[in-house]
């Protein structure tokens, strides 16, 4: 595996399979717990970074981890040279560019993942990732992202954003659940309806959030 | 090599191979291709696991890898990881085993055999990057390969046991823990120093003081099939490579209900390659049930091998054979078919309105009870006063229930090859519980005599009732037939879901009449099984399910009314638990809603009403299985014992009710459930077995038998019954089941019998041959007497001191004074069919705001009679819990308007995999039955039975609310939460 730390940022080849992420020390927790449960050992050796960025329905709450911490992506410009560009521009295909690397921020974040399931390891219906930056008890930028509650996984980017600017507190949480709720658009399944789907997005927003009022990454 | 072809050089084992493949090829393919069958297909879509192998020591799906991607890197398989040389030396015992192998074969984690060197070689994977893994990491590590029959408890056991061994430690030998349970004993002592908690314990085994200790039955022997299945020898169907043989392909029905207007092969004929396609036009039309049952089969013939009539998503069109698996996916596609789509009906109740679609118009099926309303069979049975019964009761109470359709899952598919052999008879090498039902059902079907047929089962992949069906074997004896050569057809996944068997599901409503003094009077049951397209096994499901389900309480008045009905979805059939679990679900839960709604202790409500030592079961000469049965008494019953252990070992009395227990964070609730059950030993008066045991020079025996081990350890426990009788090790006798030419009849491995049955008729035969022994060696000694001679420790004694080896018998017999072959055989029917009993306690978390349930832990006490082999019962106990679990929980086949199954696929199903199993917990409470082999009674169904009323007993205990209907999936539990609007306990009847 190809990686670098610094201060701030944890930089990976895309050919790293996921079991080399997990495997190594720099492995922040948000993420360790993201490739473990539904992505299995034999899995993670199979899967490159890049397969899941390419598809991110094989590894959904790596992608939404991902997103959820803000990480960017290096891929080939037109020019030939590196150009950095966010991870949801990649996810959501607005750049075909092969992806060369990936650049994780792993400091002085908070987390919370909250996720409902069949089963214990199964893949969540819905499951949202949340990472908070703080400052003096103070949101600086708070970040969101859901699986199964829209077709891939995503940030919402909107109703996160209501948190930044003031206190971690239950009022402004439930207010993000509940913007959260009204945001999806799911579309329903054997696993969950759309009603079901929009419902537990907005409850595990919340308990996402929760969390990130004492997890440090 | 055409131009798809290349050659790839890679390292297998350690040796440096050189292969040609396909650009297309998995290295899945390549390396079956090369004969390293240890690596097994299971689904092909990276859901199973089963394929796993090591890549540069890593463990990958070589399912979900291409063989090009390999190139250049090192595979290890599981045949590299004995010395197999100093295996196959003279009595090996467990020499020359890697110690991952030794463990699993020590504690018991091999049942098929089929996900074994998957989970080996993850497994030293593991142990060579983590020698000293927690419980934890072994559980992950795992989560990647799917068991269907263990329910992971013995696999993790092995790998503990195996890092200790490479670690250097000396573990202490892998066996039950055993106790004397006395009505005085105390229990909080005794259970007190049983713990299961972590995954080091053995099974509990708790014996009645009077009981007699035996010398081999009741040990925990090592499957006498393990060694093979470790070593990951070829021993399944498909792990052979016949010269010129062919691959089949079943091409099958986009719709839920259509006529087949037009079908032209012509293209797919045309294929070169192709060697035969076969279509209704091409096979003769006859009439049959695909139920693998006794002679005469239970009615009605609604089948036939290929039909102008689709009725279902996946039912059978064409069949193709040609040289290569692709070609024959390719000559599929080039199938021309025109159908006119007719309406289809997916609901058993709307089907059974008038004017709904008609599954089977066909004039050629006879025996349909109301053929425009779908419903094939009309039950009614009912014993005792109606009413002078209904007039006891003080309160009466209904209530309904539903079940859903559960897929069996065995990791190892439907497969089957057939061949002509030098004789011009035609061998079924096949993955079935059935083999003598096979050979009689298909002789009819492909025109040829039973004499000309033979069927052989090798190791079976798992089967859980699925493989109690001719579900392929026909279709490839047509191929071979035509075109003269071995074929081989095996299903796909997919086709394992839309186009095998299942689990009925059930709608059942149940009327119980009670009085004020806790007495149930009367119960009623009307059942309608949804039997779907086809009606094998529609039948004699729900009459098993009415009459366990009735008999629990064996109220002084029940009846039974049925209506099995058609409708357009896969075809249920035979699925461990055989109608008793959903019909227990019902029963149970209504006990436990009336306890509850009436304000008494649960247990108390139920041990006033279950059936007792001595009492007659009501409904069990009016409901045989598919005709009438035979009177039954309950001559050992323990279940009074296993309830007082449960109780204890759950310390059920602290946990039930109690609000500081319940309480979680974040919405989440603890309850505690629990239910009893019973099943049955075989079918009465229909369930024959026949053994045959025959002395070999050295004085050992090969034992011949026609049961089926389709992974449950029968082989083992019919060993370890001979056995006893003749004084020697089990290792002493070479098992041989099972093949229609070389074994005796066997109706096979269903209906919870083969311990019972097919046990006794073991035992009859080794007494015969103890018998003979006796003879000889009196005759050998001068002796006029046999009597009171004994047989132990490989020698037969006179009563007088002197002895002789049998080995001296066996030489003396064969080649000396009076010689003949020591040699008998033994059939055994019985009339009775003994119900074990058992109870089972669910711990779970109900998570009130999403409707997640999560079961933390799952206790079942058993009382099975004598238990012949302590570790093979307490994996059928697990192995049953994870599948009961999974009904319960998790498991279900959905459709979409159209009648397509949406989730034919193993992960979106559902199956436990390792790392998110509960603790299970297995004790045994051992009663002697007077009229089994050594007292013993069946164990493999029982543990299905009570899973699920157990926990919506937990649910309720949890939440106030009970949810009627399975599987409590989130969503289901969230609505019934948000409608009950409340935790307090709400009363819907
Ligand atoms: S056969 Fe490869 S995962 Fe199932
Ligand atoms: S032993 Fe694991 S699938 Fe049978």
């Amino acid at each position: 595996m190809n990686d670098k730390q610094t201060a701030e940022t944890w930089s990976i080849d895309t050919d790293t399979p996921l079991q080399a992420v997990l495997d190594s020390p720099d492995c922040p927790p948000l993420l360790h717990h993201s490739l473990i449960g539904p992505l299995s050992w034999q899995a993670r050796n199979e899967t490159s970074l890049r397969t899941t960025l390419k598809s991110p329905r094989v590894a959904p709450q790596w992608i939404a981890a991902l997103l959820a911490l803000g990480a960017a992506v290096t891929i080939e410009g037109e020019d030939g040279q590196p150009v950095q560009v966010t991870l949801e521009e990649v996810v959501q295909r607005r750049t075909r560019s092969q992806a060369m690397a990936l650049h994780i921020p792993t400091k002085g974040l908070r987390w919370g993942e909250a996720r409902v399931v069949r089963t214990p390891a199964d893949e969540p219906i819905v499951a949202a990732t949340a990472v908070v930056e703080m400052k003096n008890d103070i949101v600086q930028q708070a970040r969101v992202a859901l699986t199964g509650a829209g077709s891939e996984p995503a940030r919402l980017a909107e109703p996160a954003a209501l948190l930044a600017g003031g206190p971690l507190n239950a009022d402004r949480i439930q207010a993000v659940a509940a913007a959260v709720e009204a945001a999806v658009e799911p579309t329903g399944d054997f696993m969950g309806s759309a009603e079901y789907r929009r419902a537990m997005a907005g409850v595990l927003t919340r308990r996402a959030l929760e969390q990130c009022q004492s997890q440090e990454i | 090599m055409n131009q798809n072809s290349l050659s790839i050089t890679l390292t297998i084992n350690g040796t440096e191979k050189t292969l040609t493949v396909q650009r297309s090829d998995t290295l899945l393919d390549a390396l079956r291709r090369a004969s390293y069958f240890s690596v097994k297909f299971g689904c092909g879509t990276g859901d199973c696991g089963a394929c796993t192998v090591l890549l540069d020591g890593e463990p990958v799906r070589s399912c979900q890898i291409r063989a090009t991607e390999a190139a250049g890197r090192a595979v290890t398989t599981v045949e590299a990881l004995a010395d197999k040389e100093q295996v196959f030396l003279p009595s090996p015992g467990l020499a020359g085993l890697h110690p991952l192998q030794r463990a699993f074969i020590e504690t018991g984690a091999i049942q098929c055999g089929y996900c074994t060197p998957a989970q080996l070689l993850t497994a030293k994977a593991l142990l060579d990057r983590q020698p000293n893994p927690s419980e934890a990491e072994i559980r992950e590590a795992l989560g990647g390969v799917l068991c269907r029959c263990t329910g992971y408890v013995k696999i993790v056991q092995a790998v503990q046991r195996a890092a200790a061994l490479l670690r250097g430690e000396d573990p202490a030998p892998f066996a039950p823990i055993e106790a004397t349970l006395a009505p005085d004993t105390p229990l909080a002592e005794l259970l007190g120093e049983y713990s299961r908690v972590g995954a080091d314990g053995a099974p509990l085994i708790l014996s009645p003081p009077e009981m007699e200790h035996l010398n081999v039955v009741g040990q925990g022997e090592p499957k006498v099939d393990g060694v093979k299945l470790a070593l990951g020898q070829p021993a399944f169907t498909d792990d052979i490579q016949m010269e010129g043989m062919l691959y089949g392909a079943l091409l099958t029905s986009p719709h839920a209900h259509a006529r087949i207007k037009q079908i032209d092969a012509s293209q797919a004929r045309a294929l070169p390659g192709v060697h035969a396609v076969l279509t209704h036009r091409d096979i003769p039309r006859v009439k049959y049930a695909s139920g693998g049952q006794s002679y005469p089969q239970p009615p009605p013939f609604d089948q036939v091998c290929l039909d102008d009539t689709v009725r279902h998503v996946g039912d059978r069109v064409a069949v193709v054979a040609a040289e290569t698996p692709a070609l024959a996916q390719q000559a599929l596609r080039l199938i021309e078919v025109e159908y006119e789509v007719l309406p289809h009906v997916l609901d058993p109740q709307a089907a059974m309105q008038d004017g709904a679609p008609i599954v089977h118009d066909e004039p050629d099926t006879e025996g349909i009870y109301d053929r425009q309303r779908n419903i094939v069979h009309h039950i009614e049975a009912e014993g005792g006063d109606r009413e002078a019964q209904w007039a006891k009761a003080d309160y009466t109470f209904e209530q309904e229930y539903r079940t859903s359709q559960q897929q069996q899952a065995h990791i190892e598919p439907h497969v089957c090859i057939t061949y002509w052999d030098e004789d011009g008879r035609l061998v079924v090498r096949t993955s079935t519980q059935v083999p003598f039902h096979i050979r009689r059902m298909l002789a009819p079907l492909i025109g040829l005599p039973v004499k000309q047929i033979r069927v052989v089962k090798p190791r079976i992949g798992g089967g859980f009732g699925n493989k109690q069906e001719m579900i392929l074997e026909d279709l490839c004896a047509h191929l071979t037939i035509a075109t003269g050569r071995p074929v081989r057809m095996e299903y796909t996944r997919a086709q394992e879901f839309t186009s095998s068997r299942s689990r009925h599901p059930q709608i059942m409503r149940y009327k119980i009449g009670v009085t004020a003094e806790m007495e149930v009077v009367a119960t009623e049951l009307y059942l309608i099984g949804d039997t779907c397209a086809y009606g094998t096994h529609g039948l004699t499901v729900q009459m098993v399910g009415g009459q366990k389900g009735l008999t629990l309480y064996n109220a002084p008045y029940s009846k039974f009314v049925c209506d099995v009905v058609y409708t357009n979805k896969p075809t249920p059939g035979a699925f461990r638990g055989y109608g008793s679990m959903q019909c227990h679900f019902g029963i149970e839960m209504l006990m436990s809603e009336i306890a509850d709604r009436m304000g008494w202790d649960v247990i108390e409500f139920k041990r006033r009403n279950w059936i007792k030592q001595g009492e007659e079961l009501l409904l069990a000469k009016a409901l045989g299985e598919g005709r009438e049965g035979f009177q039954q008494i309950i001559r050992s019953n323990g279940l009074e014992d296993c309830v007082r252990v449960g109780l204890e070992a759950t310390d059920w009395y602290h946990k039930r009710g109690n609000e500081t227990w319940r309480q979680g964070e974040n919405g989440m609730r603890r309850g505690i459930g629990m239910s009893v059950m019973l099943h049955g030993s075989g079918i009465a008066g229909l369930d024959m077995a026949a053994a045959t045991i025959k002395m070999n020079d050295d004085g050992s025996f090969n034992l011949l038998v026609g049961a089926t081990d389709l992974g449950t350890g029968s082989d083992t426990i019919l060993a370890q019954i001979a056995a006893e009788v003749l004084g020697i090790p089990a290792t002493d006798l070479v098992v041989y089941s099972s093949d229609t030419d070389f074994t005796p009849f066997d109706k096979g491995a269903y209906a919870s019998s083969t311990t019972y049955i097919s046990g006794e008729a073991v035992r009859k035969a080794a007494l015969k041959v103890a018998a003979q022994i006796k003879d000889h060696a009196a005759t050998m000694l001068g002796s006029d007497t046999s009597e009171d001679m004994t047989l132990r420790d490989r020698q037969v004694f006179t009563p007088d001191g002197s002895s002789l080896t049998l080995e001296q018998v066996a030489l003396s017999s064969l080649h000396q004074q009076d010689q003949h072959q020591i040699i008998a055989s033994a059939s055994h029917i019985s009339y009775e069919c003994p119900p074990p009993f058992g109870a089972q306690f669910v711990e779970l978390a109900v998570d009130t705001e999403t409707g997640q349930v999560t079961v933390e832990r799952v206790l079942m006490v058993a009382d099975a009679g004598r238990v012949i082999n302590p570790i093979t019962a307490s994996g059928q106990v697990e192995g049953g819990l994870q599948q009961a679990i999974g009904f319960a929980h998790c498991e279900e086949m959905v459709y979409d308007e159209s009648g397509r199954l949406v989730n034919p696929r193993l992960g979106p199903y559902r199956v436990y995999r390792c790392h998110e199993m509960p603790h299970l917990e297995a004790i045994f409470v051992q009663t002697e039955e007077p009229t089994g082999p050594f007292g013993a009674k069946s164990i493999s169904e029982l543990p299905l039975d009570g899973i699920a009323p157990a926990m919506a007993d937990a649910i309720h205990d949890a939440t106030g609310v009970w949810i009627r209907e399975v599987p409590f999936t989130p969503e289901r539990v969230w609505r019934a939460l948000r409608s009950a609007d409340t935790y307090s306990g709400v009363w819907q009847i």
